[in-house]
C-alpha cells in the first residue's frame, strides 16, 4: 500500500513517499524508496512497539493535533503527520492544497462557559486580538481572532455553557 | 467500631488522605459529586456519599451536606484536604459545632489567618516581616490608585478570601486599574463568592520560599524546613523542592524562626505552612499563611521523613505529634504538578477520557494521583491530575530522576503538562536555581522538533496502521473497533 506523509514541524513542511508491504514474514516499509524491515507490533492502549532490523526500539502512540493530523507520540517526542492514501494525494494535488484556507468561523477549543463577549456585530478585529472570554477548569480562558475581518455574527450569549468547536461568532473579510 | 474519617475533598488530595487513615487504622469515608461516582478516591474508600450534581457550589461547597455525610456514616473526623472548604472557618466551626473533630487548626486560627489584610496585621504584631499593602478590602480603583501613588507600581491585587493565584492581577501603572479591579473583582466573585480585593506593593524578582509548620495541643510548634516554589506560571505553582537551592542554614533559621513566630500568635494546631518571599538581596516577607495541607508537602514528607497528614490526624484526635525534635533533612526532593492541559497550545485545559495511563516507578520516585486508566478529567474541577514527586541523595539525582520519571509517564487521551516540565528540566536557568516568581513569564515552551529516529518511527508506525487497517477493512465482514491510527475524523477525547 502506497502512501503520500506529510510531516509538518517547526521547521517547516515536508513530504516523504510511503510504501508498506505487510506479509507473513514481517514488515517492510519504504520511505522515499529506501525499504526496511520492521516488526511491528501492537501495546495495550492503541500504540506499537516497533524494532528495527538493527535492533532500535521504541514506542509509538497515536493521537491527533489541534488541526486534525495525526500526532505519533515517540518516546518523549512527538511526531505530527498527515496521512494520505494514494488516491487522495492525487485528488488533492489535482486540487490545490487547501491546507492554508483561513476560516471566518471562530470555534470554542475547549468546553466551557462564556464569560464575557468582547466584541459585537460590525466591531472589525485583527488577528490575534482576544473575543470572547471563556471560563473553564476555573480558569479564565480569552478567544483569539483567527484572522483579520469584520464580525459578522455573535452566536452565543454572555453565561451560555458551550461544547468543544461550538460556533461562537463568524468573521467576514474586512472591506 | 473502627474510627472513621470523612473526606471533604475529592482527587487526588482526598486519596492521599485515605492512604493516611489506612496507615492509622482509621476507615475512610468518601464524599462524591455526580461527576465522581466511581472516581479513585470513592473506590478506595470503605463508605461514600453522594453529595449532589457536579458544579462545586453545589456539592463540595456546601457545608451541610459534608456534615449530614459524616454523620449518617459514623464519621467522628472530618478533613477537609485543600482548595474547595479547607480554609474556610465557618466550616471548620459548623464541623465542631456538629460534635465532629475537624482535622486542621481551630476555626480561630483560620480565620485570623484568613483575612489576608487581619493576618497581615497580626504579623507585624508579632514581629515577622511583611511587605508594604493595604490593611482593608479597596472599597473602589481611586483607593487602590492612591495607595500606588504613595508606595509606588507594580502592585498586586489580590481576593481577600482568596488562594491559589485566582483573582490576582499585576497592575503596572495607574492606567490599569480600572479594567484589572473589575476582573479581579468578578474572579473573587466566581471563586470565592466574595468580591472583597486588596492590593499590595509587588517585590520584583522575588523568590517563593515557605516553611512548613506543624503545631500540637501540647503546645509545641515545629519547622520543618523550606520550600521553594518560585517556579509558576499565573501565579500557581508548578514545580516545588524541598530544600531551597539557595537558603543556606542561617537563612533557614532566621526564617523558621519568623514562621513559628507567625503560627504562635493565632495559637496554630495542625499542619500549616507560613510563605515568604524571598527578596534577591536576602531579605524576606511575610506573604500569608495557608492553614491546610498543601498541595506540594510531599517534597518535605521525602526530606523529613514525616507523613504530614497522618500528623494532622494524629493531633486532631488530640495525641502530641511523633515528629522529633529536631528532624534532620535527607537528600532533595521535587515536585511537577501534571494539569491536564496542553502546554503547545497556550496551556488550554484537556479534559477527557484517559486512555492509556503508565505512572513512572522505581527508585526515589513517589505518585500522588486521582485517576486511574478509563477515569474521565471532569470539566468541573481544578486540571491537577497527579504529582510527581522524585527524591534523591542531591538536587541532581533529584533531576535526573525526574527527568527519567517523566519520561517513563504515558498519559493517552489527555494533553498532559509533562512536555513542558521536560522542556523546563533542561533550562540552564532552572538547573542552576537562577529563578524569580516572574521566571516562568519569560519561559516560552516550544514543542521540540523530534529527531530524525522519531520522524521515522513515527512515519511507520502510522503508515503501517493505516494499512494493517485498510487489509482488515477489505477482508473481514464484521466491522472493526475504531482505531485511533485511522486518518478519519477524531471523536472526543483526542483533542479537536
Amino acid at each position: 500500500m502506497k502512501y503520500r506523509a506529510r510531516l509538518s514541524g517547526p521547521a517547516g513542511e515536508r513530504t516523504v513517499e510511503v510504501e508498506v508491504q505487510l506479509d507473513p514474514a514481517g514488515v517492510v516499509v519504504t520511505l522515499d524508496g529506501r525499504p526496511a524491515r520492521w516488526d511491528v507490533v501492537p501495546t495495550p492502549g492503541g500504540g506499537a512497539s516497533l524494532l528495527s532490523a538493527d535492533g532500535r526500539q521504541a514506542e509509538a502512540v497515536p493521537g491527533r493535533t489541534a488541526e486534525g493530523a495525526i500526532l505519533v507520540r515517540v518516546g518523549a517526542e512527538r511526531v505530527a503527520l498527515e496521512l494520505l492514501d494514494e488516491l487522495t494525494a492525487r485528488a488533492q494535488a489535482v486540487a490545490g492544497t487547501g491546507a492554508a484556507r483561513g476560516s471566518g468561523d471562530v470555534k470554542a477549543a475547549i468546553p466551557g462557559r462564556v464569560l464575557r463577549l468582547l466584541v459585537a456585530p460590525g466591531d472589525e478585529v485583527r488577528r490575534g486580538q482576544p473575543v470572547v472570554v471563556l471560563e473553564a477548569m476555573k480558569m479564565e480562558n480569552e478567544v483569539r481572532a483567527p484572522r483579520d475581518g469584520v464580525v459578522a455574527s455573535v452566536e452565543v450569549a454572555a453565561g451560555q455553557p458551550v461544547g468543544a468547536g461550538q460556533l461562537l461568532l463568524r468573521l467576514e473579510p474586512v472591506g | 467500631m473502627r474510627v472513621r474519617l470523612l473526606i471533604a475533598n475529592r482527587g487526588e488530595i482526598a486519596v492521599r488522605i485515605a492512604r493516611a487513615c489506612r496507615d492509622l487504622g482509621i476507615s475512610p469515608v468518601a464524599v462524591f459529586s455526580d461527576a465522581d461516582r466511581a472516581a479513585l478516591h470513592v473506590r478506595l474508600s470503605d463508605h461514600a456519599v453522594g453529595i449532589g450534581p457536579a458544579p462545586a457550589r453545589e456539592s463540595y461547597l456546601v457545608p451541610e451536606k459534608l456534615i449530614d455525610a459524616a454523620k449518617r456514616t459514623g464519621a467522628s473526623l472530618v478533613h477537609p484536604g485543600f482548595g474547595f472548604l479547607a480554609e474556610n472557618a465557618a466550616f471548620a466551626r459548623a464541623v465542631r459545632d456538629a460534635g465532629l473533630v475537624w482535622v486542621g487548626p481551630d476555626p480561630e486560627s483560620i480565620a485570623a489567618m484568613g483575612s489576608k489584610t487581619e493576618s497581615r496585621a497580626r504579623m507585624q504584631a508579632a514581629g515577622v516581616p511583611i511587605v508594604p499593602g493595604m490593611t482593608a478590602p479597596a472599597k473602589d480603583p481611586a483607593e487602590i490608585a492612591a495607595f500606588g501613588r504613595e508606595h509606588g507600581f507594580p502592585l498586586l491585587l489580590k481576593a481577600a478570601a482568596g488562594g491559589g493565584g485566582k483573582g490576582m492581577r499585576v497592575v503596572r501603572g495607574e492606567e490599569e486599574i480600572p479594567a484589572a479591579f473589575e476582573r479581579a473583582r468578578s474572579e473573587a466573585r466566581s471563586f470565592f463568592a466574595d468580591e472583597a480585593v486588596y492590593c499590595e506593593l509587588y517585590v520584583e524578582r522575588p523568590r517563593h520560599v515557605e516553611v512548613q509548620v506543624l503545631g500540637d495541643r501540647t503546645g509545641r510548634v515545629v519547622a520543618l524546613g523550606e520550600r521553594e516554589c518560585s517556579l509558576q506560571r499565573r501565579h500557581q505553582k508548578v514545580l516545588e523542592e524541598c530544600p531551597s537551592p539557595v537558603v543556606t542554614p542561617e537563612l533557614r533559621a532566621r526564617m523558621e524562626e519568623s514562621a513559628v513566630a507567625a503560627a504562635r500568635s493565632v495559637d496554630y494546631v495542625s499542619a500549616g505552612t507560613v510563605e515568604f518571599l524571598l527578596a534577591p538581596d536576602g531579605r524576606f516577607f511575610f506573604l500569608e499563611m495557608n492553614t491546610r495541607i498543601q498541595v506540594e508537602h510531599p517534597v518535605t514528607e521525602m526530606v523529613y521523613g514525616v507523613d504530614l497528614v497522618a500528623e494532622m490526624i494524629r493531633i486532631a484526635r488530640g495525641e502530641p505529634m511523633s515528629v522529633a525534635a529536631r528532624p534532620e533533612p535527607r537528600g532533595h526532593a521535587l515536585e511537577c504538578r501534571i494539569y491536564a492541559e496542553d502546554p503547545a497550545h497556550g496551556f488550554a485545559p484537556s479534559p477527557g477520557t484517559i486512555q492509556r495511563l503508565r505512572w513512572p516507578q522505581g527508585p526515589g520516585v513517589r505518585v500522588d494521583s486521582g485517576v486511574e486508566e478509563g477515569d474521565v478529567i471532569p470539566l468541573d474541577y481544578d486540571p491537577m491530575v497527579a504529582k510527581v514527586v522524585t527524591h534523591g541523595r542531591d538536587r541532581d539525582e533529584a533531576l535526573r530522576r525526574m527527568r527519567r520519571a517523566l519520561r517513563e509517564a504515558r498519559i493517552d487521551g489527555i494533553e498532559t503538562s509533562i512536555p513542558f516540565f521536560l522542556s523546563l528540566l533542561e533550562d540552564a536557568d532552572v538547573l542552576s536555581a537562577n529563578v524569580s516568581t516572574q521566571f516562568l513569564e519569560s519561559f516560552t515552551f516550544e514543542p521540540p522538533a523530534p529527531s530524525a529516529d522519531a520522524e521515522e518511527i513515527g512515519l511507520v508506525a502510522a503508515a503501517v496502521a493505516a494499512a494493517r487497517a485498510s487489509l482488515a477493512l477489505r477482508g473481514a465482514s464484521q466491522p472493526r473497533p475504531p482505531s485511533a491510527w485511522r486518518t478519519a475524523r477524531p471523536t472526543y477525547g483526542h483533542r479537536e
